[in-house]
């Protein structure tokens, strides 16, 4: 791997990197002062940002300049506006933006300040999921020496700027991650997605035009408004700009959460960053960014990991954390548990994905204890092409659908054999979780 | 207005309503469970799926109830795209579903059964057991809910959100283990329950008093207006052979009611099932006895013939033809006239009920009929030497104590039952509201209309009818006897 410049996670192995004085010592908050001394105008952040091309964390990869754009202009639309920082990071295996929340949470804060300013709102949410009990408690009492300071709050470093940034906890459902179930909730009700159009920018939280954006997609934001849109875009592949947070976990001598440039192949990251397959065993099969996308093989490892790559290899790069299976593992088991995962996850609104994902919890399930029919292989590819693309409110139907897709493309005799034998071969010892079906 | 093309056909469409409303208004028909058009749309079933082409984009298949109209869009709602998408989905709703058919009381009327026999498939291909669930939770005094039988389109829980205003369901739980439920299992409330067992696509509401009635494809459905209120809630009265009515359902009309109606009205069944209905009766030797019709005017027409000082009260829901007839007779008798008005009731609200129970106050009063509560009403005809009481439960309103102390009056009646009074000389029998044709108007000045829902009982007479005739007896050249 050739060397390269890290800059989201220098701060975080810094003793005291939560405080602010630790933050400040080491650059923190030179980027809001450009924005506000220098000034820059709210037209020349967006610039930068398009400049930098910095595609979105969350999942989609959707170009965050340009989503910023998308806000209506003040002068003509006078609402009151939001950015929600979407921290509800719930995809199966991801685990990055809890470090940042934990270990730099001002780098998120002065983030949140700078796109405030540039979309033109005052208030900010930051949505944490529920179980990240330190990610929120971290970052409400950086928020709270941050306001003390005059960074959050009325007239921030004495300008006319203003800005709040306010925290909500969620209760644990992957489902408020998604954007609008994300808004909903934080207007106090379920988590229920809303069909788009409309579009968040035009209605949002509590109907009002909103920005959602993931946690390192902001945290990125200091850096470019400090060095420069050409400068991030400079690193990185033709369509992924910058470095990435990489959270590998798995069958690999050292899971973690790793800052690496795009551009890198998932080889280089298992072997050389990760420390290698475990117990010296081969990849049988791999995931390049949470279940939610489609399954690769252990031979597809070379690939590069950027959205283009991995979309020519019929899978996305989704949140960039890898899980890695060894060639041990039971493809049927691995699809038990995620196909549970999305049932227990799925709101319900929609038949196919409430029913659907029952379904292939079901199916999976039967197949993983030895119960398996003849048909389940082509009942599963058909209902997972009834569920997907794009028939249904939100993504979560395809996110349950494309990893059954993949297996069922990619294992299928594996699937079959199971059927056939009436038992996994592969069968690890079973441990059963309530709401097992 | 909008053009859009739907099938090949160029239609007008309304900017303000999603595209599944445009194809409904133009007689296209789309699959519908979440979407009702009186409520918020929420596209959460998906079974309502078309194909549309707007500009240059490739054609894409989307949810016509959450789809805006854009001028120019192409809508193909049989492609073979969108008819797949559809019976996927259908499939999907089925999985759980706990196909009773035959002992469900949607079944004839049920959106999922229809669908399913048009476009479903005949095999299952699930192995697992479906969802067991409740399958008869109380809600109330007035809905049962079979939770296996509900596919969760919310159109209950937003009915009490965005009609009624006070929200009483949710959907609680998530994805495959969600089910309809009040907080904390407490009743539903208020006087519009009833509504969400007519909107429920499938039978997982119904109504307690309709349970195990009737199955529906025995029921003759015929307009109606209800009879409870001065609101005139646009119905259909629905009645099973041999003729007891079982249902009324509240009948889409945009200036009355829209969709919906009160509980009160939906179960007023009492009067109009009523048993010992009158047909004509007529004071000889022996007391009251039955007579035939012809019998039972002449009666009426000696009673009245050469009399002075009459007077002519009418029931509260006569409709404006039957009230017209009265009018004329009461020319014809030179009567003073009124109708029996109730007091205004506790069931007022700021939805549909006015808590007038005269269904027909406003088409009296515009004919020139004063309201008279039952003792103005007595005092007013006092000293009257006959006394005609014309319609339906006007001796009910009037009160039986009153009529007994009309002591130096004589009485004619034309009511459905009869009264045994001793001033009483004749009594005539008269249909209820579900058994004539006629108007009322309403409390806004809507007429709403009435037909023949079934058939008065043999022997019995349309009033306006029975009045002609008596003023023809009593005066032959319709001057004022
Ligand atoms: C079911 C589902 C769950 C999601 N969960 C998350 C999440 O936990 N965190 C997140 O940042 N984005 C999540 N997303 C993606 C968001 O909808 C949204 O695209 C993202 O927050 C936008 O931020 P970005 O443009 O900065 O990537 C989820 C999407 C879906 C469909
Ligand atoms: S796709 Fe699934 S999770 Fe998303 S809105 Fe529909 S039911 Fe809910
Ligand atoms: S009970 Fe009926 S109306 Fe309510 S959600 Fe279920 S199917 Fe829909
Ligand atoms: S009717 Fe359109 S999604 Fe339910």
């Amino acid at each position: 791997m050739k060397p390269f410049e890290k800059y989201l996670l220098n701060r975080t192995t810094l003793p005291n990197s939560h405080t602010l004085a630790v933050y400040q010592a080491n650059g923190g908050y030179k980027a809001l002062e450009k924005v506000l001394k220098k000034p820059m105008t709210p037209a020349e952040i967006i610039a930068e940002m398009k400049a930098s091309n910095l595609r979105g964390r969350g999942g989609a990869g959707f170009p965050c300049g340009m989503k910023w754009s998308f806000m209506p202009d003040p002068a003509k639309d006078p609402r009151p506006r939001y950015l929600a920082v979407n921290a509800d990071e719930s995809e199966p295996g991801t685990c990055k933006d809890r470090v940042l929340m934990e270990k730099d949470p001002h780098g998120l804060i002065e983030g949140c300040l700078i796109a405030a300013y540039a979309m033109k709102l005052q208030a900010v949410y930051i949505y944490v999921r529920g179980e990240y009990r330190k990610s929120y408690d971290t970052l409400l009492a950086a928020i709270a020496e941050a306001r003390k300071a005059g960074l959050v709050g009325k007239r921030v470093m004495g300008t006319d700027f203003s800005c709040e940034v306010w925290m909500h906890k969620g209760a644990g459902a992957y489902i408020c991650g998604e954007e609008t179930g994300l808004m909903e909730s934080l207007e106090g009700k379920r988590g229920h997605p809303r069909p788009k159009p409309p579009f968040p920018a035009g209605f949002g939280l509590w109907g009002q035009p909103t920005t959602v954006n993931n946690v390192e997609t902001i945290f990125n934001v200091p850096f470019i408004v400090e060095r420069g849109g050409a400068w991030l875009a400079s690193i990185g592949t033709q369509n992924s700009k910058g470095n990435f947070l990489c959270g590998i976990s798995g069958h690999v001598n050292k899971p973690g959460v790793y800052e690496l440039p795009f551009g890198v192949t998932a080889r280089e990251i298992v072997d050389e960053v990760a420390g290698g397959i475990w117990k010296g065993r081969k990849c049988k099969a791999w995931f390049p960014g949470g279940s939610s996308c489609a399954l690769l093989r252990g031979e597809d490892l070379d690939v590069v990991l950027d959205h283009d790559s991995l979309r020519a290899k019929g899978s996305s790069l989704g949140t960039a954390a890898m899980i890695v299976m060894d060639d041990t593992t039971s493809i049927a088991r691995v699809m038990e548990i995620i196909a549970r995962f999305y049932d227990h996850e799925s709101c319900g609104q929609c038949s196919q994905c409430r029913e659907g994902t029952q379904w292939l919890a079901q199916i999976f399930h039967r197949i993983a204890t030895g119960h398996g029919k003849p048909d389940d292989v082509a009942t599963l590819e058909s209902l997972a092409k009834g569920m997907a693309p794009a028939k249904t409110i939100c993504a979560l139907a395809d996110a349950a659908a494309i990893p059954t897709l993949s297996a069922v493309r990619i294992f299928k005799s594996e699937l079959e054999e199971c059927i056939r034998q009436a038992k996994d071969p592969l069968a690890p010892p079973r441990i059963e979780y309530a709401g097992a079906h | 207005m909008t053009k859009i093309t739907v099938n090949g056909r160029e239609i007008d469409a309304d900017p303000k309503k999603p595209l599944i409303a445009a194809c409904h208004e133009h007689g296209v028909e789309v699959p519908m469970y979440c979407y009702h058009p009186g409520l918020r749309p929420v596209g959460s079933c998906r079974i309502c799926q078309v194909e549309v082409k707007q500009g240059d984009t490739p054609a894409r298949v989307v949810a016509a109830c959450r789809t805006p109209i854009a001028e120019g869009m192409v809508v193909n709602t049989e492609s073979p795209k969108a008819h797949d998408v559809r019976r996927e989905c259908l499939e999907f709703l089925l999985k759980n579903h706990p196909l009773d058919c035959p002992i469900c009381d949607k079944a004839g009327e049920c959106d999922l059964q229809d669908y399913s026999f048009a476009e479903g498939q005949t095999k299952g291909r699930t192995h697992e057991p479906r969802r067991k669930l409740e399958k008869r939770k109380s809600l109330g005094d007035v809905i049962v809910l079979d939770e296996e039988r509900c596919i969760l389109c919310s159109r209950c829980v937003r009915f009490f959100e965005d009609v009624t205003k006070q929200p009483q369901l949710t959907v609680s739980d998530l994805g495959s283990r969600s089910v309809i439920a009040t907080f904390m299992d407490k009743p539903l409330k208020g006087n519009y329950q009833g509504n969400i067992a007519d909107i429920c696509p499938v039978g997982a509401l119904t109504l307690k008093r309709f349970r195990f009635q009737a199955r529906v494809w025995n029921l003759n459905k015929h307009l109606s207006t209800c009879a409870e209120c001065s609101r005139g809630c646009s119905v259909t009265a629905e009645v099973l052979r041999g003729g007891e009515t079982k249902r009324f359902r509240p009948r889409f009309n945009p200036k009355v009611n829209q969709w919906w109606m009160c509980d009160t009205g939906r179960f007023a069944f009492e009067h109009v099932n009523a048993a010992d209905r009158l047909v004509a009766t007529r004071r000889g030797a022996e007391g009251l006895a039955a007579c035939d019709l012809d019998e039972a005017l002449d009666g009426a027409a000696k009673s009245l013939r050469g009399k002075s000082n009459v007077a002519l009260v009418l029931s509260p829901f006569a409709t404006n033809e039957e009230a017209a007839a009265a009018k004329a007779l009461a020319s014809t008798l030179g009567a003073k006239t009124c109708f029996v008005s109730p007091t205004p009731n506790a069931l007022k609200d700021d939805f549909l009920h006015t808590g007038d129970p005269c269904p027909n106050r406003r088409g009296l009063t515009d004919l020139g009929f004063a309201g008279l509560a039952a003792d103005d009403a007595a005092k007013a005809i006092g000293g009257a030497s006959v006394v005609v009481f014309v319609g339906e439960r006007v001796l009910e309103l009037f009160g039986a104590e009153r009529l007994a102390a009309l002591a130096n009056a004589r009485v004619v009646v034309f009511d459905t039952h009869a009264a045994n009074a001793p001033a009483v000389d004749v009594c005539i029998g008269v249909p209820v509201h579900v058994e004539k044709n006629g108007h009322w108007t309403n409390v806004d000045g809507h007429l709403g209309r009435l037909t023949i829902a079934r058939s008065a009982p043999r022997g019995v007479r349309a009033l306006e009818e029975n009045l002609t005739r008596l003023g023809q007896l009593v005066s032959p050249t319709g001057a004022k006897a």
